[in-house]
């Protein structure tokens, strides 16, 4: 029934398959997109292949769990759950965390997925090997950047349920917000450089960059001093976004009661 | 949409984003100058995503709310039906398509000379073979659906890379073995995009009529195979009984 009920599906194996399609899908997208250019300018690189996949993959595993305090607010709403979450003693922020923590576990097996099917794709659609570095050591130390990166996804996540309190219709479309800033924002597919001007200043300033630094010091370059250096960034920079998010989280409960929209199903 | 002005800022941001990332991808790939394909693949999402989340599983979502009784009750034939919700997404999606396209043109700067009235029939037959298959995969939701978003995600993402949105995946230049290529040309979506590539970018291109032809015909056969199968799957709901069965 656990299964059923939060995979969708009877089947478990059908679920998890059906779940793994859309980030599998998306990060083969963006190494084509990567493969067709770089070959049409003469400037194909495999590693740079490798640096996109890996990017490709994990903003799309970030956003799909900094999402779930938004759409566990929407959804608890409209099935009464969140009014009875904000009753309780300890109130929503610890059950919010659950809730992305228990995501965050979800999309790991995907990310895994991820990269195999794309390394088996890039042998066989670009005849090139993903220069990945894959040991049991630089795995475990792409699973510490992405257990780094967690409170900055938690941070966001409260932020955005907070205005989740209030929302009606926009909640739909947070996913597609947080996973396109991303993908442009956090070097998931190209260097900040390339962007311009401020937003590749935003770009270093979020924990997000450095996280994806840290996976590529893991998993692509074989740095592990570069590693350390960038998750002390991602964390350093976590601390401003979780507080940021708790304060906000914490003024939209307490304004969400005295203007009535904790049960409120429609606005 | 024109009721809610919020739903604009929903239905912008996906596609937006997505043309925007892909064009900065391209641009730091060294080919700059193919950065108008991720603009004019952000332009079709949209219409891709409506027809996904608003066409394809809304006969199941209201199936789900007790409308769908409603529909089947009332005098229109049910394919009418779906006509109507498509050009109402069509409508609808329009605005956020065109913002998308002008934002991203004025940005990349891509410097295309298209011909309009190529760049026009190819757009036309695009949409209405890309609606036919979304009225199609209405009737399929209907029958076979379950979790619905989770077929949507599979189904859009998918669809999105073997149509081609954002690169060629027939013709010259695809990744795709010429098996593969056969196979996703018969999602209308790729020929279309195909078309739609050459007549803004390369209008002059000798096989740009055929993909118009091929496109023609899908457009037919998917037209007459979503009016069949709405029919059939509302006959043979009537027979099972499952019509007004919400879960299964």
């Amino acid at each position: 029934m656990g299964w059923k009920r939060d995979l969708g599906w009877g089947n478990p194996a059908l679920g998890v398959i059906l779940r793994a399609v859309a980030p599998v899908a998306s990060a083969l997208t963006a190494a084509i997109v990567y493969w067709y250019g770089a070959s049409q300018a003469g400037l194909f690189d495999p590693s740079r292949l490798a640096y996109v996949v890996i990017g490709a993959t994990l903003y799309g595993q970030i956003s799909a769990y900094a999402w779930v305090p938004t759409s566990a607010i929407a959804e608890g709403k409209s099935s009464n759950v969140y009014p009875q979450v904000y009753l309780t003693p300890s109130s929503s922020v610890p059950y919010l965390a659950g809730r992305c923590f228990a995501s965050f576990l979800e999309s790991v097996p995907m990310v895994m997925v991820s990269f195999l099917v794309s390394a088996g794709v890039s042998v066989a659609f670009f005849h090139s090997q993903l220069q990945l570095i894959i040991t049991p050591l630089s795995a475990g130390l792409a699973v510490l950047a992405m257990v780094a990166v967690f409170p900055s996804a938690l941070g966001l996540g409260y932020l955005l349920g907070s205005y989740s309190i209030f929302a009606s219709k926009f909640e739909w479309a947070v996913p597609s917000y947080i996973s396109g800033a991303l993908m442009i924002l956090s070097e998931a597919l190209f260097p900040a450089s390339v962007l311009p001007w401020p937003l590749s200043a935003v770009a270093e300033s979020l924990p997000f960059t450095y996280f994806m630094r840290a996976t590529r010091d893991a998993l692509l370059y074989g740095s592990y001093g570069a590693y350390l250096v960038d998750v002390g960034y991602c964390l350093a920079l976590s601390v401003p976004l979780v507080v940021l998010g708790l304060v906000a989280f914490s003024y939209g409960e307490r304004r969400g009661r005295s203007k009535g929209f904790i049960d409120r199903k429609s606005l | 949409m024109y009721g809610e002005p919020l739903w604009f800022a929903v239905g912008v941001a996906f596609p937006l984003f997505s043309s925007f990332g892909f064009a900065f991808l391209y641009r730091s790939s060294g080919a700059s100058a193919l950065a108008g394909f991720a603009v004019l693949g952000g332009i079709a999402v949209s219409f891709w995503s409506n027809v996904v989340w608003s066409m394809a599983s809304q006969f199941y979502w209201d199936k789900q709310e007790g409308l769908f009784e409603i529909y089947l009750v009332s005098p229109a034939p049910t394919s009418a039906i779906l006509a109507g919700m498509s050009l109402g997404g069509f409508l609808g999606t329009l605005p956020s398509a065109l913002l998308v396209g002008l934002v991203g043109w004025r940005y990349f700067g891509s410097s295309v000379s298209p011909s309009w009235g190529l760049v026009g029939a190819s757009f036309a037959l695009t949409i209405v073979a890309l609606y036919a298959l979304g009225m199609l995969l209405a009737s399929l939701y209907l029958a076979y659906g379950r979790q619905a978003e989770s077929l949507n995600d599979a189904v859009q993402s998918t669809v999105s890379m073997f149509s081609g949105l954002y690169f060629p995946t027939i013709g010259v230049g695809s990744p795709f073995p010429f098996a593969l290529q056969v196979g996703v040309s018969l999602i209308p979506f790729t020929i279309g995009m195909d078309a739609l590539r050459k007549s803004v970018f390369a209008p002059a291109d000798p096989r740009l009529g055929l993909d118009l032809l091929v496109l023609a015909a899908l457009c037919v056969g998917f037209v007459v195979a979503a009016r069949r199968m709405a029919e059939y799957m509302r006959m043979k709901g009537r027979r099972d009984g499952t019509l007004a069965v919400r879960l299964r």
